[in-house]
């Protein structure tokens, strides 16, 4: 916030006689004045020579905290507020579209929960390929671990396309593509900087009615933050909380949709348990939990918390069936298997020239 | 001779009796906080991890605090006054809150028996309600959100200009509700340890920000006596805490430090805010998710939630569930 020296220009009733008087009490910025008690100040200015002057600086000073604040709202403002601007986008999976009544709420955060292969980066895919095709907005992506696949983002896009001539085809096809935004971020402080960029075009386009951000995904949010966490300081925690402040705070003021992902890590006992915990779960508006069968081609959706459904709250069990054509995305598959095959006879060699060589 | 007046006393027990409850009637809440009575300048924390349906209270207050006390011969037992909403965790639902509001006007006067028994008969779409008490009631509601600690205090600082300018109108303010306290804890926790110039210059610090938030929620409650009521979410989960045990276990002669009358060797929760909040608070309430679910029908079933005075501590719990039309207590 601003020190008092640079308000004099706008407010010339705060002048160097204030500013002193002011520092006398160790209050050189509108943060110090948020700190002191106001009445006790308006007191000692009662003592000083100029007293009305210095008063009516106060008095400058309040309204200036008053501005500082976000609007004052009533019921009806709030209502006619949500119901103009926070409606609900689609994410192309039915599935999860019935559980959340239309899919993901704009002005709110929604969490994926789960663990690695649950399908997580596909539901982001396929929520930001169906936003940029039928919301004619574009979405911004994050990506933290090069996941973002632009194969299969296109083969989401010309699945739901009716099958129409190859040309109009493609330039569908183009359009949709330049509507997805991907930027790769490798940790917090990046995002941090691409977050507030976001803001500031946002803030600056609004008078313009250019193709207006509709979704923001960031896959995956944990994987960022976790790295941060850990140790007795609370630097990383209160990282984690500003980057989940910002996030709501873009997703409130410029009606943006925010889908994050969670990763999942074993807990006590066994219990698989998201990543990002205790702190975290303050943050997201809709948590919902992702888990794949065995076969890989149906996943289960649940809803762990939600704002405004009560049925919910307790539905833990509520499953639906998504199909992802994961079948499609398998291709990957393989070669993750081979990797871990590989990593078991490593450990197993070790184990044997261990064995062989020391004891026996 | 002054002495003598000051001792005479200027009203009797009965007229200052009068003038206490007339002034001050306890308020009654629903439900899982009807225990104790509440009253204006009272602090009520409400504590629990997330979920635990504390937001879910707060708008239930609120709408407690903004409905009539009658309207049109039909008996709602609300307040008749503002509610202020200060919601620090953004996540504030309106339509949640209409619609239960909705929910409120059209139960009205049934008693709750009924209630629960119409409740299945309602549907989302055709509630009967009446419109210009809804918008009425709606208008009561003011809500402001925070992003940052700092906006918090800058709202509270002008919080009083406001509460003046509804007084102008004729309205009275009822209560004060905070959506969660300690919702910068971290972020205010991290900012402490930076220098400033200026050796007597107030740091930026969980201390000093809960001091004067502190501070300047008592000064409103004395210029204008309205019933506080704020949430807190746990931050530590529960290894936090047994390590929390275990350190206490080992240094047994410190760690039977009281708060409120519990030990803190009994607490199920770590408490992480400043003594000031603390002492401020007069009354608290811990709410628990319990693993069993209530199966009401076929296709629902609810989670069971204990609540437990605290602070002033009664020893036994309430279990509740929460439903679409409101919370209600189980046996």
């Amino acid at each position: 916030m601003a020190p008092l020296k640079s308000l004099e220009q706008e407010y010339p009733i705060l002048d160097s006689n204030f500013q002193s008087f002011c520092a006398s009490h160790d209050i050189f910025s509108v943060e110090d004045l948020l700190l002191h008690d106001l009445y006790v100040l308006a007191a000692f200015a009662e003592q000083e020579s100029s007293s009305e002057r210095l008063k009516q600086g106060i008095a400058q000073v309040l309204s200036i905290i008053d501005g500082q604040h976000q609007p004052w709202l009533n019921g009806i403002e709030l209502l006619e507020d949500a119901q103009r601007n926070k409606h609900v986008l689609s994410t192309g999976c039915e599935g999860i579209d019935l559980l959340l009544h239309g899919g993901l709420r704009v002005g709110q955060l929604t969490e994926l929960v789960g663990p690695s292969s649950s399908g997580k980066t596909q539901v982001c895919l396929l929520a930001a390929s169906n936003v940029a095709k039928k919301h004619i907005g574009s979405v911004v992506y994050l990506d933290t671990g090069n996941s973002f696949s632009p194969q299969r983002v296109t083969q989401f896009i010309c699945q739901h396309s009716d099958p129409a001539i190859d040309q109009a085809k493609h330039r569908t096809l183009q359009k949709v593509m330049n509507n997805i935004s991907c930027k790769s971020v490798f940790d917090i402080f990046t995002m941090f900087d691409v977050l507030h960029q976001l803001e500031f075009n946002l803030r600056s386009q609004m008078q313009g009615g250019d193709c207006k951000v509709q979704l923001l995904i960031v896959d995956s949010v944990s994987s960022m933050v976790t790295p941060i966490l850990g140790g007795s300081g609370s630097q990383g925690h209160a990282l984690m909380i500003s980057a989940g402040y910002l996030l709501k705070k873009l997703a409130h003021e410029h009606n943006i949709a925010v889908l994050v992902t969670n990763h999942t890590v074993g807990g006590d006992g066994g219990i698989s348990k998201p990543a990002l915990g205790e702190s975290w779960k303050s943050i997201p508006h809709v948590r919902l939990l992702l888990s794949c069968d065995h076969g890989g081609s149906i996943c289960n959706v649940s809803i762990l918390k939600h704002p405004s459904m009560v049925e919910s709250f307790a539905s833990l069990f509520t499953m639906c069936a998504i199909d992802l054509s994961l079948s499609l995305s398998l291709s990957v598959r393989p070669f993750y298997k081979l990797f871990l095959l590989h990593m078991v006879f490593l450990f197993l060699f070790t184990l044997f020239n261990f064995f062989s060589s020391g004891c026996w | 001779m002054e002495a003598k007046g000051w001792i005479s006393g200027d009203e009797s027990a009965k007229e200052m009796l009068g003038r206490v409850l007339s002034r001050a009637r306890p308020f009654l809440l629903l439900p899982p906080l009807h225990r104790v009575p509440l009253r204006p300048r009272n602090v009520l924390e409400i504590v629990g991890p997330s979920p635990s349906a504390k937001t879910h209270l707060l708008i239930q207050a609120a709408l407690t605090c903004v409905l009539p006390v009658d309207w049109n011969g039909v008996h709602y037992g609300g307040f008749d006054g503002f509610a202020i909403f200060i919601d620090l965790d953004c996540r504030f639902d309106i339509f949640r809150f209409s619609h239960l509001l909705k929910l409120r006007l059209a139960s009205g006067s049934v008693s709750e028996i009924d209630r629960e028994q119409n409740n299945n008969t309602i549907k989302r779409s055709s509630i009967a309600y009446d419109e210009e008490l809804y918008t009425l009631c709606m208008r009561r509601f003011s809500y402001v959100r925070c992003y940052d600690s700092f906006e918090f205090l800058a709202t509270l600082k002008t919080l009083h200009y406001r509460i003046q300018k509804e007084k102008a109108y004729g309205n009275c303010v009822h209560m004060l509700l905070i959506d969660s306290i300690g919702a910068f804890h971290w972020i205010d926790r991290a900012s402490t340890c930076l220098p400033l110039r200026g050796s007597n210059r107030k740091s930026h610090s969980v201390q000093t920000v809960l001091e004067t938030v502190v501070q300047e929620i008592r000064k409103l409650l004395l210029l204008h006596p309205m019933l506080a009521i704020a949430t807190k979410a746990t931050l530590f989960g529960n290894r936090a805490m047994n390590e929390a045990k275990c350190r206490n276990l080992r240094k047994p002669d410190t760690s039977y430090s009281q708060i409120g009358g519990i030990t803190a060797l009994q607490l199920p929760y770590r408490e992480y805010m400043p003594s000031a909040w603390q002492t401020f608070v007069t009354h608290r309430i811990l709410l628990r998710p319990s693993d069993d679910h209530l199966a009401v029908s076929d296709d629902q079933n609810h989670s069971v939630y204990f609540s437990e005075w605290l602070l002033p501590s009664l020893s036994f719990l309430d279990k509740f569930i929460v439903k679409e039309a409101g919370v209600f207590l189980v046996a």
